[in-house]
């Protein structure tokens, strides 16, 4: 079996020639940015926004900071000016249900004209109306209708009152009422002249007394009949004078209105609004109570209440739109979405109308598009459900949240719904996405269609200029200076560097516009004029430094021995692996002691993380596949006669991952064979039950923190990092960890077998099964087998003597 | 051609003005165009309130029943609630009296009697320099011309005398004065002048037997210094019955009408004219 070579230094980092590019800065590129290798994405996009079904909205899904909105928003602005103007929506009064505005769907720009027709209208009627009221003629008429009735009534009581006087009786009137009495000269009789007149004069003035009071009470009955036909009489003249008054300027703006059949119908009420109510536009004397509380009527009050009755809330507007809108809700909160219905406190009591409604998002992108970031979505209290009701019903409703949950006990409105059309597209990460398809069955009746924004472009000519596209876009953006080649290069290669793929670049754009924000402020402090390769490496080694503290710690303890890591000698059962920390945002490998011991047993790998619950499920897994692999390849013939135990020395928090799998195979083979490992390799990569060395996650902090703990201690040229041969194209090491390769100081070895790796660690061949099924007896493996088979024997030997002590 | 009261002493024309309170309509606008007076006069206003005798008489009749507005029967007129009624009304006329005073910041004084009312209001005015009252009280059917009270005051000669309806404030509009060149006529543009507010229009009929003699009047009266800052303006007819004048009047359509009935017109007249006009009318 032929030993795997050490990487040269070209495999260790994949470099980006800045010769290749055709511009010199990014000062020579324009447009816009380009987003590169999503053509999946932008594919379900076209076809979601093409669509014209229920349901086709769109989930954008992809982590943060790729770029789904900015890729949203250019596609939306290639075909948001080519769709027709919506129509523009306004609340009016609802005269006969106040309670319940109605809407009004105008062509657009019209709503706004209405608007000011209206405030023209109640100016002109402010006028015209009290004019009308007080010409001489509706006065004349008032006054006669009035006479009239005054004039009828003082008729009968004429009458009566001369019918009484024949007969010496005076009508009088009491404070109450009406009272009949014999009279003589012109005064009362007092009571003993009545009593002295003679029995029969007294009962003659009784009953003539009694006749006038029932005639009186007949007069009675009439006067309030009376009293409501004058009424009538008087609101018929009013009606008839408002009618005249009103009439030539409703007649003015129907004609202008006249295409608009709803217009039109609202014009019709509120026309007999005016009629009915023209006493609003007349000045009243102000009242002095409202006066002292500060409620005056004023001419200005007055005139702003009426023109709140007749006002057109203009809800949406869309008289300088070109297009369908596009519109991103920053804060979807339920009232900002579906809108709003605001109360004014007004003597301590909540008041609203139609004119206090507010357009949501929904309103203003209604027949075109509204983006809403699915995560603030889910976080604002019933906006999700306000939103899919509204999508489901096809109708904004606008409804007060507070009323519907009895948070306020007031008076409210339910305004007529408005017809929905639109496009959502909501932005989000996947696991939002597969939470909501599992978890929420309107989710995929609403959002059929998913755009899978990439987390990566590929490292090619394409993803390069992408990303200088990018790069020359954010400088112009953000008044930047732009990067030379060498600075675009770097920035290339530092994408490629965090998939942790030499063929992958980033496609988090957020962390790519960060770092050129941080290379244009140590550019700017170099006092450049354009951003050189060394402002972006300083800016990443920076950023480095910055969340450095707990790697320093680390390590400084590893120099001072506090944490025991041999890179020197060699030890038998006993491995260098190696781990990677996520503290904060930045992550950083950093090599951990395994040690290995065994002794006669039944077989079992004793994870002892496990056994104190400090290693997570996938490690544990790791261990027992090393189980399986030891019992495939040693235990065939003979029982398995041993119990192993595995450490991670020092290590006082959970382990988790199985990329220590194979280097605890390593320290179980050697702890078995006896034979020592190398202490100048450290090793990762996870081991399946055929001995197969498999990729890892992390592989560059891992070897480069290795190599730091080396390189403190000062490189011997021996030392150097087994990695997975599969991991290879992930490689993006840093400069100083390739060119130490380069020099040869420091090595990293590709491995694919457990047998290749343990050769390495130890210098000794692992052995391979001759025909007759034999490993060679100095090979690990047959040093292995040959211990197993020893302490096979002595398993037996003790079961046997135990046996024959029991008998 | 001499004015009898020169201008300088208008201000003292008033000094105590009476006016008669019931809470009628009649008498509110009575009160209000009082106070108005009073406050234009430096005088002092004394509202009087008469209980009416008749009423308390009728009241211990065995067959005085009250018909009321919104009651089916007539009912029993109570003695004990009679009084308190008509002293609820006093207290009502005194508290309208005590806000119209307060407003026109006058002086004032009220007083409660009773009696029969035309006597008791006539009586009562004997002290004052003007008696204010309504064309007609609280009497059911008096729906044009004077009631009872003001038909006695008329009757018995009492000036001057201001008649007051409601709708027609004393002040609105220009003061129409009736002048023929008579001791009486002059009394009454005197009277008129010294009404007047600042920018208000007076408007001067004159009644001569001619249209030259007219325009000679008119000549004359637009001559005269007392009328050197007053805007007026000048009707002429001749002096004809009092339906004609009523109907001139009421084409006018002026404010307070200012008159005296010791002018060359008929007394009779002047009085049917004052009867009829449902004017505001101040009789000097």
């Amino acid at each position: 079996m032929s030993l795997p070579e050490k990487l040269s230094p070209e495999k260790l980092y994949k470099t980006c020639n800045p010769g290749e590019f055709s511009f010199l800065s990014t000062a020579d590129l324009d447009g816009p940015i380009k987003a590169t290798g999503q053509d999946r994405a932008f594919e379900a996009i076209a076809f979601s926004m093409g669509i014209k079904h229920d349901g086709f909205n769109l989930f954008a899904l992809g982590p943060n900071g790729t770029g789904k909105q900015t890729a949203i928003m250019q596609f939306l602005a290639t075909i948001a000016p080519l769709a027709p103007v919506p129509s523009d929506w306004c609340y009016v009064n609802n005269f006969k249900h106040p309670r319940h505005p109605g809407a009004l769907k105008l062509p657009p720009g019209k709503a706004s004209t209405l608007s000011r027709d209206m405030e023209h209208l109640v100016e002109a009627l402010l006028t015209v109306i009290p004019s009308a009221f007080s010409s001489e003629e509706y006065q004349v008429e008032e006054k006669n209708i009035r006479e009239k009735f005054q004039e009828h009534q003082a008729e009968a009581f004429e009458d009566l009152e001369k019918k009484a006087a024949e007969q010496h009786i005076a009508l009088i009137r009491t404070p109450a009422g009406f009272a009949f009495a014999p009279e003589k000269n012109g005064e009362v009789l007092k009571p003993e002249e009545f009593m002295s007149l003679n029995k029969k004069e007294r009962e003659a003035i009784e009953k003539e007394i009694t006749n006038l009071k029932s005639a009186m009470q007949l007069i009675m009955v009439q006067i309030p009949k009376w009293q409501r036909e004058t009424q009538e009489k008087i609101n018929e003249l009013n009606r008839n004078i408002a009618n005249f008054a009103v009439k030539p300027l409703m007649a003015e703006l129907k004609n202008s209105y006249a295409s608009l059949s709803e217009v039109i119908e609202y014009f019709e009420t509120l026309e007999n609004d005016i009629i009915e109510n023209f006493d609003q536009f007349l000045e009243k004397e102000p009242d002095p109570r409202e006066m002292l509380l500060g409620l005056s009527t004023g001419k200005f009050q007055q005139k702003g209440a009426l023109l709140n009755r007749y006002r057109i809330n203009v809800i949406v507007d869309n008289s300088k739109r070109e297009g369908a809108p596009v519109v991103y809700e920053d804060k979807p909160a339920c009232q900002n979405l579906v809108g709003d219905i605001e109360h004014i406190s007004q003597m301590g009591t909540l008041l609203t109308d139609f004119t206090l409604i507010k357009p949501g998002a929904l309103h203003r992108a209604n027949g075109g598009y509204l983006l809403i970031d699915a995560r603030r979505l889910l976080l604002e209290p019933l906006a999700y459900e306000a939103l899919k009701k509204a999508l489901r019903t096809r109708q904004i409703r606008i409804e007060s949240l507070a009323q519907l949950y009895s948070l306020v006990s007031t008076v409210s409105l339910e305004p007529e719904p408005i017809p929905l059309d639109i496009k959502v597209i909501l932005i989000g990460e996947r696991q939002l996405y597969y939470l909501l398809n599992v978890y929420d069955p309107d989710f995929s009746e609403l959002f059929k269609v998913a755009a899978d924004f990439e987390d990566e472009l590929p490292f090619d000519g394409d993803g390069k200029l992408a990303y200088a596209r990018i790069i020359s876009a954010i400088a112009k953006t953000d008044k930047l200076r732009h990067f030379d080649r060498g600075a675009v290069a770097r920035v290339i290669e530092h994408g490629s560097r965090i998939t942790g793929d030499s063929t992958k670049l980033s496609a988090h754009l957020q962390s790519i516009s960060d770092l050129v924000r941080e290379a244009d402020y140590y550019a700017a402090s170099a006092k450049r004029k354009l951003v050189k390769a060394a402002d972006v490496q300083k800016a990443i080694d920076a950023r480095v430094l910055r969340s450095s503290r707990i790697q320093e710690k680390i390590r400084e303890a590893t120099l001072k021995n506090a944490i025991l890591i041999d890179t020197e000698s060699e030890k038998v059962g006993q491995i260098n692996g190696l781990a990677i920390y996520s503290p904060g945002g930045q992550s950083f490998g950093h090599p951990g002691r395994i040690t290995a011991r065994v002794r006669l047993g039944k077989g079992e790998v004793i994870d002892i993380e496990r056994e104190v619950e400090m290693g997570g499920p996938i490690h544990s897994k790791g261990v027992l596949i090393l189980s399986g692999f030891l019992g495939a390849r040693f235990a065939i013939d003979q029982p398995l006669s041993l119990s192993a135990s595995l450490v991670f020395e020092q290590s006082y928090s959970g382990v988790e991952g199985d990329s220590a799998s194979s280097a605890e195979l390593y320290a179980l083979l050697s702890a078995l064979s006896g034979v020592p490992i190398r202490q100048w390799f450290a090793v990762t990569g996870s081991v399946n039950q055929f001995g197969q060395v498999q990729a890892i996650g992390g592989v560059n902090e891992k070897i480069e923190g290795f190599f730091d703990l080396c390189n403190a201690r000062g490189l011997s040229g021996k030392q150097g990092v087994l990695i997975p041969a599969s991991n290879v194209d992930n490689l993006m090491l840093r400069s100083d960890v390739v060119n130490a390769a380069k020099k040869g100081r420091f090595s990293i070895y590709p491995v694919t077998h457990i047998d290749e790796g343990i050769e390495l660690l130890t210098g000794v061949p692992a052995g391979v099964l001759d025909k007759s099924g034999n490993y060679p007896p100095g090979s690990v493996n047959g040093m292995v087998v040959a211990k197993l088979k020893e302490m096979a024997e002595k398993i037996r030997k003790f079961t046997a003597s135990s046996s024959d002590d029991e008998d | 051609m001499k004015l009898l009261i020169p201008p300088e002493e208008h201000t003292i024309l008033f000094r105590h003005i009476t006016v008669a309170l019931d809470c009628s309509p009649h008498s509110l606008a009575s009160l209000t165009a009082a106070a108005e007076l009073a406050r234009k006069m430096h005088a002092d206003l004394t509202g009087i309130f008469v209980e009416d005798i008749n009423l308390f008489r009728m009241a211990e009749l065995p067959c005085s029943h009250e018909i009321r507005m919104y009651t089916p029967e007539p009912e029993k007129i109570d003695t004990l609630q009679l009084e308190r009624s008509v002293k609820i009304q006093a207290k009502k006329a005194e508290s309208s009296l005590q806000r119209v005073a307060g407003e026109c910041n006058v002086e004032y004084s009220f007083r409660v009697c009773r009696g029969v009312v035309t006597g008791e209001v006539i009586a009562a005015a004997l002290e004052a320099d003007l008696l204010v009252l309504g064309r007609s009280g609280r009497s059911p059917s008096c729906r044009k011309g004077l009631g009872s009270t003001a038909r006695k005051a008329l009757a018995e000669g009492k000036k001057p005398l201001l008649f007051m309806r409601p709708g027609i404030p004393a002040k609105a509009g220009p003061i129409l004065v009736l002048y023929d060149g008579s001791e009486g006529s002059n009394l009454a543009l005197s009277t008129a002048l010294a009404l007047m507010e600042k920018e208000q229009i007076l408007h001067i009929l004159i009644l001569a037997e001619s249209y030259e003699k007219s325009l000679g009047i008119e000549r004359e009266l637009s001559q005269n210094r007392v009328l050197a800052d007053t805007v007026a303006e000048y009707h002429h007819l001749p002096p004809k019955n009092g339906k004609t004048l009523e109907r001139y009047i009421r084409m006018a359509a002026s404010g307070m009408l200012v008159l005296s009935d010791s002018m060359n017109l008929p007394r009779e007249s002047v009085h049917e004219l004052v009867r009829e006009l449902d004017y505001p009318v101040l009789l000097v």
